[in-house]
């Protein structure tokens, strides 16, 4: 889709753009009947007919930023009605709604700055090499929806943390998405609609961005002439910038008018990061029911803090617990409150009729982290659990480091795209889909 | 030899950029030769023929690895994985298997130097940008910076880019032009900034009447709690700003919340007493000298940001005193608030502990429990916070600040109309018909040169588009403008050089310059310089260096090169580590290696000094942290200066609280990691990294075996020993400083031993004699630290080419007694820095 040769170049791009329509699968907006699963409806009903009697899929990514405890993560037995270690106690309800894997990794290393690779098994460093360059699961879904939700996906959580944090969703670009990082923050923009004059005065702001984005482009193209090849491509950035900041504000435009849906839950208020958790998964939960999105992302990085544990000496500092028992003990501390949240999550998502199943069943539930053994920094042995999304749960699955039966990460990965509806056969470093995965 | 072959490809780029018919010509030249030429390649494919070949090449490709035609020397990645591999096996013995024919320990030594070189070589190559700086974005700091001359807007409180993107990095420089990457999202947020700084700027349209406030009562100390303090007549301020559980340390105006209505200059008057300095309890309960003077300071608090009883991430100190004992006092400050923040006030040098504090004194008062516990406690039978407060307060003899008035007056009228839109309109009111020359002349300054014709036409464009849908002209105006503030011209920095050369132009020059000493926009006179005359250059260089704004070279080279902007990432623990916090030590180490390097500019003095010296900048935490006693004077312990001491211990930057705390994790040292920091950042030879598969040290500090036990399997083994044997002593040799920089001659019972032996043979017994050898070598710091300038300097990492440019500076470094500001000079008059 070049704009130069086309005689609406020099006026107005955006024109362009929303004449044609191609740059995303405009839901339909024309009767009430063509509403999708529940906008402008109270959570819960639904307003007109359905398009269709199907739901789709929905895909959760839940990281930590310092990985779990080994011996208090990883059951002794593998199969069904296996015992659960002391961290994941919480998830007992569930078992039969999950997998536990052990022996699943990228095959990199690097300790903390290996962290960016969770979702996509391709460190940053590494992404240039690559053909989807360092691309995360959660991202190459989004792109798979065009327009279809307000929100492709929703990447929340902390912003930082050590060597820069989770840092866990990455764009097909090389960008990092940057999390949404409070809940009130998070519940204005799903649910908040602006009044009317706000709404005017918004419209009116993206108005002017569209005006600035043909004028600044003109700029950039006028400098292209002038400038060698490595600068080019490195200008070729800015355009394609300009292309993703004008998708969103056509995205903008199209939702403005739709208003949100309405949560019945009071705003919530902001307090710490570890008491907001269930928060955080609670509008995670609305999100998805309510199909504001299809997709989150949840990094829990440097604001989950030991303070708040009533422990010393820092997330960090017990992560490096050099086998001390009573450090291990504040760790086990504040991997046990990941691991209930996650569990009520689950069950809030089980509670949610989503068609003819349970919210649950629509959504593909990945919890785990980046880091295999924090004490050490080692990335390998991944603390994996996999649940929801209509797959066959129930067991603790192994895979050798090693040899034949070795399962690269990224075979899950791909499964759960394939899952999603995405039409892939590879994604990162992955040689199949996961083994062993029905 | 695979230097020069590496020096040919790099000419043929270089030569591509200006003529493409030579190109072809060149590079069939290249191809026709198979890239054999490095003297090392044949060894390499011998060693590998002889010993790894036979099931790793054409006829069996065990493991799916194949090396016969190993492209060497490397430019792929694919390559440099498979040499990594090969490196790895053997540096751990696994490879050649037990077996197979081996090679003499000779003949494997010199292989893994070799294909570690070609490694090292191979990763250069793929970064390399042709030995010319890639089109360079502004930076965050850069952008800030720059926006704040532009509008000639004061913006300690005001962070626009708290939502951009992090900027990337390498080697921990944050400019570099092919690392730093534009996206959708920061994009959108130069869009957002530009219309937020924009609209603030022209927010006045008429001149704000001045208004008085006057505060008596209704003082809370603590916003959470309803009871009365003192019947709630009087501000109380009893801790430090930054204590773990930031109960007290912020005074806010309960009834002024919503903080002042226009952004300006306020005057504050405070009556204000320090209270009970001397006090009867325990110095060591509140960690401070009671020889001090209590100091209050004024730090901004924006309602919306968050609680305004804590911390907040934009708080500046915007004035501070020194507090008499005796009646209480007027005390008058003039501040610059943004529209809707509130001054709070702070106790910078106060108690660590207040909460804690409060509990110690109940217990010495038990006679008043009954009195003041409620029923809650009386049913545990321990006294609650609450009531160990009201104790504290009724026996009232704890250090505190008590504000028993508050009044402030403002905005205080200054010119009209304010300065930022003056910087924009000129002195001059907004007229519709000099929308296009106003527009002219502020994107010739955001541009840092002549804004065209067409550029004028497209931002004319955005106005009148304004204008057509019923805006006034000057809303015309302003869309204008934010059009400016996200336009390429204005984002990244001129790649102009000048006619038929690669040196940049005289504007461009200035550009670069400025960024580099002043990390913002060149001013009027820089540009108006012609840059490429010697003279006029050196003459800007000297000026600017004057400058104040040039403290911005200090501080962003210092976040690079020592990557101090990360101190406090791994934050020390609370527990063990509190001075760390309540001390300020994270502000005062920054200060002190900044105060360091400002010195050695203003004096042009020996950059050797970094490696050793007698002298440091401290404050009296530090001193005491440092164990260099008392300073003298108490009521100036907060201030800097310069100290000289005898002590070998410090001195230099293996002395200073920054480079300790940046090379520990917070809780523990380890050797390894300051013995690489060194040799990268004090050395410039950075060890190759450790092989994949060694299995990752599961640190065990139940005391049973001391780190350099653990470390002895580097020892151990001839191949770990290689690289280790460069970076371990040099880390033993600061064991003795914990993880915030302090001196511990032992950990638990055992003795710390910090001597060693370097690969030279040379030994030292500790720091001090570590230290003297570094001065030894100072040539190779020097080059590191050239390096590094350069890299700072021209936004691109150096490369083979630059090579002969650094040894060059190095050898004429002498002449000038090591000087820092001749070094700088000398950078800006290579040739790297003087072209494109």
């Amino acid at each position: 889709m070049t704009m130069q040769t086309s005689p609406l170049a020099t006026s107005n791009r955006r024109f362009f753009l929303r004449a044609t329509g191609i740059s995303m699968a405009l839901p339909l907006f024309e009767s009430i009947g063509g509403r999708v699963f529940g906008q402008n409806a109270a959570v819960g009903s639904l307003a007109g007919k359905l398009v269709n009697a199907e739901r789709p899929l929905r895909m959760v990514c839940i990281g930590n930023l310092l990985g779990f405890y080994p011996p208090a993560f990883f059951p002794t037995k593998t199969g069904a009605a296996y015992e659960l270690p002391e961290s994941i106690e919480a998830l007992q309800a569930h078992q039969r709604n999950f997998t536990l894997y052990s022996g699943l990794d990228h095959g990199i290393k690097g300790g903390h700055f290996a962290m960016s690779s969770f979702l996509s098994g391709v460190k940053t460093s590494d992404a240039k090499g690559m053909p989807e360059g360092n691309i995360t699961v959660d991202q190459r879904a989004a792109e798979t929806l065009g327009g279809a939700t307000r929100f492709p996906s929703l990447t929340l959580g902390s912003e930082s943390g050590i060597h820069g944090g989770c840092l866990m969703s990455w764009t097909r670009s090389g960008t990092r998405v940057p999390p949404i990082t409070r809940p009130r923050e998070l519940f204005q923009k799903l649910f908040i609609n602006e009044d009317a004059s706000s709404l005017a005065a918004s419209m009116d702001r993206l108005d002017v961005k569209g005006s600035i984005l043909d004028a600044v482009t003109g700029d950039a193209k006028s400098l292209q002439r002038h400038l060698g090849q490595r600068d080019k491509e490195k200008l070729d950035e800015y355009f394609t910038s300009v292309r993703d900041v004008e998708k969103q504000i056509e995205l903008r435009r199209k939702w403005a008018s739709v208003p949100k849906p309405d949560p019945k839950m009071k705003e919530p208020k902001n307090t710490d990061f570890v008491s907001d958790l269930p928060v955080m998964y609670d509008l995670i939960a609305l999100a998805l029911q309510t199909d504001s999105t299809r997709i989150a992302t949840l990094e829990i990085g440097g604001d989950f803090e030991a303070s708040a544990f009533g422990l010393n000496g820092g997330y960090h500092g017990l992560s490096h617990h050099g086998q001390r028992p009573d450090a291990i003990k504040g760790l086990i501390k504040m991997e046990r409150y990941q691991v209930e949240q996650f569990a009520r999550f689950l069950a809030k998502l089980k509670s949610i009729e989503d068609g003819a199943g349970t919210l649950l069943d629509h959504s593909m539930v990945l919890f785990g982290s980046g880091m295999g053994n924090a004490n050490s920094h080692t990335n390998n042995n991944l603390p994996i659990i996999l649940a929801g999304g209509g797959f066959k749960h129930g067991e603790h699955k192994t895979y050798p480091a090693k040899g034949q039966g070795r399962q690269m990460l990224c075979n899950l990965y791909l499964s759960m795209l394939q899952r999603f509806g995405a039409e892939v056969d590879t994604f990162g470093t992955s040689n199949g889909t996961l083994t062993g995965l029905a | 030899m695979a230097h020069s072959l590496a020096s040919l490809e790099l000419l043929a780029q270089s030569l591509m950029l200006r003529s493409s018919f030579l190109l072809t010509g060149l590079v069939l030249v290249l191809e026709a030769q198979p890239l054999h030429a490095a003297a090392e390649t044949p060894k390499l494919h011998h060693f590998l023929s002889t010993y790894c070949n036979d099931c790793h090449g054409a006829e069996r490709q065990k493991g799916d690895r194949r090396f016969d035609q190993l492209e060497l020397p490397a430019s792929k990645v694919d390559t440099l994985i498979d040499i990594k591999d090969i490196v790895d096996q053997i540096n751990l013995g696994e490879m050649p298997p037990k077996k197979s024919k081996q090679p003499s320990s000779e003949e494997q030594k010199a292989f893994i130097d070799q294909i570690t070189a070609a490694l090292t070589q191979g990763r250069q190559a793929l970064a390399s940008t042709g030995g010319s700086t890639v089109l360079r974005r502004l930076n965050r700091h850069e952008y800030l910076h720059t926006i704040s001359d532009l509008f000639s807007l004061n913006m300690a409180a005001l962070d626009l880019t708290t939502k951009f993107p992090r900027d990337q990095s390498a080697e921990h420089m944050e400019n570099l032009g092919d690392v730093l990457q534009t996206s959708g999202y920061l994009l959108d947020q130069y869009l957002d900034a530009a219309d937020a700084v924009v609209e603030k700027v022209f927010a006045q349209q008429k001149p704000v009447k001045e208004e008085a406030w006057h505060f008596t009562k209704n003082f809370r100390s603590d916003l959470k709690r309803k009871e009365k303090d003192y019947n709630n007549a009087h501000l109380l301020v009893e801790e430090c700003m930054d204590s773990d559980k930031h109960t007290a340390g912020f005074g806010v105006i309960e009834d002024f919340v919503n903080g002042v209505p226009a952004d300006g200059f306020y005057e504050v008057l405070v009556l204000v007493k320090a209270m009970n300095r001397e006090h009867p309890y325990d110095p060591k309960w509140f960690g401070t000298d009671p020889r001090e003077p209590f100091r209050l300071g004024i730090v901004p608090g924006d309602a919306k940001a968050g609680p305004l009883d804590l911390p907040q991430p934009q708080q500046p100190m915007l004035a501070e005193v020194a507090l008499d004992d005796g009646e209480a006092k007027w005390f008058t400050m003039k501040i610059w608030l943004d529209a809707g923040h509130t001054p709070r006030f702070v106790f910078p040098n106060g108690p660590e502990d207040a909460r804690g504090t409060w509990f110690k004194i109940a217990e010495q008062h038990k006679d008043l429990w009954d009195q003041f516990m409620d029923e809650d406690d009386k049913v545990k039978g321990k006294i609650g916070i609450v009531a160990a407060r009201q104790i504290t307060l009724h026996v009232h003899k704890h250090p505190h600040i008590r504000i028993d008035e508050v009044k402030i007056r403002g905005p205080i009228a200054e010119t009209w109309p304010p300065a930022s839109q003056q910087a924009v309109l000129g002195k001059e009111a907004f007229l519709p018909g000099k929308v296009r020359e106003r527009l002219q002349s502020f994107a010739d300054c955001a541009y840092r040169r002549k804004a065209t014709e067409d550029e004028m036409n497209r931002l004319m464009a955005v106005a009148d588009q304004r204008i057509q849908q019923g805006y006034s002209p000057l809303e015309g105006f302003k869309a204008a403008l934010k059009a400016v503030l996200c336009s390429p011209g204005f984002v990244y920095l001129s790649q102009e050089t000048q006619e038929g050369s690669n040196k940049l132009s005289s504007r461009a020059l200035a550009s670069r310059l400025s960024y580099f000493l002043w990390s913002t926009m060149p001013d009027a006179e820089l540009m108006s310089q012609d840059l490429t005359k010697p003279e006029a250059l050196l003459s800007q260089i000297r000026r600017m260096l004057l400058d104040k704004r040039s403290d911005a070279l200090v501080a962003g080279f210092l976040d690079s090169w020592l990557n101090l902007r990360n101190l406090g990432g791994m934050p020390p623990d609370r527990g063990e580590f509190e001075e760390y916090y309540s001390k300020g030590f994270q502000e005062a180490f920054k200060t002190e290696t900044r105060m360091f390097m400002r010195d050695l500019i203003d004096r042009d003095a020996s950059l050797v000094n970094f490696l050793n010296s007698d002298y440091s900048f401290l404050n009296q935490p530090l001193a005491t942290h440092y164990e260099l006693g008392e300073l003298g004077d108490p009521t100036r312990a907060h201030e800097f200066r310069r100290v000289s001491f005898k002590t070998d211990k410090r001195g230099g930057l293996l002395g200073m609280g920054s480079v300790l705390t940046i090379t520990a994790n917070g809780i523990e040292t380890s050797p390894v990691t300051r013995g690489v920091f060194l040799l990268e950042n004090i050395l410039g030879t950075p060890p190759p990294p450790p092989p994949d598969d060694v299995p990752a040290i599961d640190p065990d500090v139940r005391g049973a075996k001391s780190i350099r036990e653990l470390l002895s399997k580097h020892r151990e083994s001839p191949n770990c020993y290689g690289c280790h044997q460069k970076i371990d002593p040099l880390g033993f040799a600061l064991e003795n400083f914990d993880a915030i920089g302090d001196w511990r001659p032992r950990i638990g019972k055992k003795k710390i031993g910090s001597s060693g032996e370097l690969p030279s043979g040379e030994k030292f017994e500790d720091v001090a004699g570590l230290k003297k050898i570094l001065v030894q070598r100072k040539d190779l710091f020097a080059r590191m630290f050239t390096d590094r300038l350069l890299t700072y300097a021209c936004g691109r990492r150096m490369e083979a080419l630059d090579e002969a440019t650094i040894e060059r500076i190095v050898a004429d470094l002498p002449k000038k007694q090591y000087g820092l500001r001749s070094l700088i000079e000398a950078v800006v008059n290579s040739e790297p820095f003087l072209s494109r």
